[in-house]
């Protein structure tokens, strides 16, 4: 059952709703029907109160989300919004293929683009991140995917911001005040509250040249513009925004992409295509772990000397975002052989970004490894940041100096040195570290029956 | 400078289908007295080794021995065009180091594609004393295997002189497929000692698979913690032998 704490359905009885009184004794400019909080499947959190933590997690997400949305309420006081857009659009996809596309506008006046640029935000904060992510009010605009072509001015000006290269001063005139909790997901960046846009006005804007060429280059694949955009050094956020607005690929193929399928889909095209030269590298001489800690995610990069091959686990403790009722930790797992994989992995979009950073490392060496990334999520993640997290946190690991080992057996012992889930469940759960652990090679027999 | 003729497709196709399980590009030897492959898949589990005398062929001319590499899967697409009873020639244009496919039958067609620099790897046949071979049907084998690969991906094979168990244990369910000595799908078990080992299901079921196209009866040689060998007894001359190293769990 979702329990809504709401302010502006009386009926609930708000005298008893904690999370509304909160937010009207400390603000009350804000008008009630702006206020939506939704807290977490079971009763406990109203017996909490966001004091006792009895969820497991080590801070209240609610409070984390209410002290910034209060933040946030006097910005939401007027329907027109006047800021200068990081540049940033968002593309729902609830209703697919009629959805909701706009752009995310701020309303301050100064240098934001940082609010939107994943790239930069490794080593940040949770309350960082969330507290210029809130500022961002998010304008709606219904159309269909496909046509958005001959959907009017807004969306048009939608599309020039998301290939635009730097900030561009816009104004976004909303038909009513932005109201919504603060939006989390696993896939996507978190963002404000939001409004069907009346009017937009953008500035100026001054496009990537890059982007703009494959824009304009409508006999283009939007695979082979994405690789090309990639390995001109365009930023991958900046490559998946343009992808979202149907900025690539053959004229009559193009359309809007619900932001966190581009997010996934541009991983996905481009360490594919990084996978495919990997495998024509010779193999690494050595087992390498790679650590990153962040936000409470850590993870360990075991690289095997082998042929390609890659797998990505994921471990989480009861009581973070994707194991809340759970009694124990949660393992899930996805892997691919040597020829890659043609379904969509289950465990989603982070599957993509961690092979997109494995593979950026191997590539930049020229070397060819199996990998298997292996990411505990400690009580500390207590909400979802986006697929970034994983990206940059295993960019941030492969920037590190590996420890090198000979055997796999002692790259194994000091993973399970940093883990606190033993690393017996690790291996029952992987099919790759099974295979290198057990899995013997035909060149052993070669000497008369050796066992390596 | 080689030229060979095979008068029905299906053969060569059936052939280049199961050599592609294991490696995309293959080697071939083409030596006066026929074909040879024998190549390890890129994570050197597996092995394959294969031989076409020159009689399979209906014209066979090779004056002396020559490598020629090629991508499996790219002839395979070729050879897939063909059609039940057409012949299919291959020849090296010299001049070119291009490989040419001419397929004829209703109508000639004439292909031409890369040659790619040949691997100098000469690999050896692994050197193994077995202790159980047995002699099955592949259309039992592959049955049995298929049976195994309902619950898990690995499959622990077991011999001793009457019986032949496939032993396959998932996260939850578990099968053992019994085949006795002199049923309709295993012909005959020799053991000279009672042996196990396990193997991935994964390269198993592929090779059978493939495997199965180009032969009726398959002889499986192992023994406990050795690879296995399985030679596909092949309906003309010719030979068809893969070596799979098999998985052993130590705590």
């Amino acid at each position: 059952m979702n329990m809504t704490v709401v302010s502006q359905t009386a009926k609930t009885g708000t005298s008893d709703n904690w999370l509304s009184n909160l937010v009207k004794n400390s603000c009350s400019s804000a008008e009630d029907s702006q206020i939506v909080a939704r807290a977490s499947q079971s009763s406990l959190c109203v017996i909490c109160k966001g004091s006792r933590f009895l969820c497991g997690k080590t801070r209240c997400p609610i409070m984390l989300k209410v002290n910034f949305f209060l933040k946030s309420v006097p910005l939401m006081a007027s329907e027109d919004i006047d800021g200068a857009c990081p540049p940033s659009v968002f593309i729902g996809r609830i209703g697919y293929p009629y959805v909701y596309a706009g752009p995310l506008v701020p309303p301050v006046h100064e240098d934001t683009s940082l609010y939107d640029l994943p790239e930069q935000w490794f080593g940040r904060s949770m309350d960082e991140i969330v507290g210029f992510r809130s500022l961002l009010i998010r304008g709606k605009h219904r159309v269909h995917v496909q046509k958005f072509m001959s959907a009017g001015r807004i969306l048009d000006q939608t599309r020039e911001l998301a290939l635009a290269e730097n900030c561009v001063d816009t104004e976004l005139r909303l038909t009513k005040k932005p109201r919504g909790s603060i939006y989390m997901d696993a896939d996507v960046q978190p963002f404000g509250p939001s409004a069907p846009i009346r009017d937009l006005h953008v500035g100026n804007a001054r496009f990537d040249h890059r982007v703009e060429k494959a824009y304009y280059d409508t006999d283009l694949r939007a695979t082979n513009a994405v690789l090309e955009l990639y390995e001109r050094g365009v930023m991958v956020t900046k490559i998946q925004k343009a992808f979202s607005v149907g900025a690539f690929g053959l004229e009559k193929n193009r359309r809007f992409v619900p932001t966190r399928w581009s997010i996934t889909a541009v991983d996905d095209i481009i360490s594919k295509n990084l996978s495919e030269k990997v495998k024509t590298f010779p193999e690494i001489n050595e087992y390498r772990v790679y650590e990153s800690v962040y936000l409470d995610n850590v993870f360990e990069i075991l690289m095997i000397p082998a042929q390609w091959s890659y797998e990505s686990m994921e471990a989480w403790y009861p009581g973070t975002v994707w194991n809340l009722d759970g009694k124990g930790v949660a393992i899930y797992s996805d892997w691919e052989g040597n020829s890659g994989r043609t379904t969509y992995a289950q465990i989603g979009g982070c599957y993509y970004s961690a092979r997109l950073a494995t593979c950026e490392q191997l590539v930049k060496e020229r070397r060819q490894a199996t990998v298997i990334v292996l990411r505990e999520a400690r009580p500390g993640y207590i909400m979802p940041v986006g697929v970034w997290q994983v990206r940059e946190n295993v960019r941030n690991a492969m920037r590190q100096k590996p420890y090198l080992f000979n055997t796999l057996h002692e790259a194994l012992k000091l993973i399970g040195g940093r883990f606190e889930i033993p690393m017996q469940r690790w291996i029952m759960q992987s099919e790759l570290l099974k295979r290198a652990l057990y899995q013997r090679r035909i060149t052993d027999f070669f000497t008369g029956g050796s066992r390596a | 400078m080689f030229k060979l003729k095979v008068s029905d497709a299906k053969l060569l196709r059936d052939m280049a289908t199961a050599i592609s399980i294991l490696v995309d590009e293959a080697t071939f030897k083409i030596e006066p007295d026929g074909m040879k492959l024998r190549a390890m898949d890129p994570s050197r589990v597996a092995m394959i080794d294969f031989e076409w005398p020159k009689t399979i062929f209906e014209e066979y001319e090779c004056a002396e021995p020559t490598k020629m590499c090629i991508n499996i899967s790219e002839l395979l697409k070729l050879l897939r065009r063909a059609g039940k009873d057409e012949a299919v020639e291959l020849s090296l244009d010299e001049k070119t180091g291009r490989l040419q496919v001419k397929i004829t039958g209703k109508y000639n067609r004439n292909f031409t594609m890369p040659t790619l620099e040949a691997s100098e790897e000469e690999v050896p046949t692994p050197k193994i004393n077995f202790n159980v071979k047995a002699k099955t049907t592949t259309q039992g084998l592959s049955q049995a295997i298929e049976d195994a690969q309902l619950v898990s991906d690995h499959v622990r094979i077991e011999a001793d002189s009457e019986k032949l168990i496939l032993n396959a244990s998932g996260d939850l369910m578990g099968a053992t497929i019994t085949l006795q000595k002199g049923s309709d799908t295993l012909l005959d078990l020799e053991a000279k000692e009672n042996s196990k080992a396990t193997f991935s299901l994964s390269y198993l079921t592929e090779i059978i698979k493939a495997a199965s196209a180009t032969s009726d009866i398959a002889t499986l040689e192992f023994s406990t913690d050795m690879p296995i060998r399985i030679d596909f007894q092949q309906t003309k001359e010719g030979k068809l032998t893969f070596f799979l190293a098999p998985r052993i769990e130590t705590e």
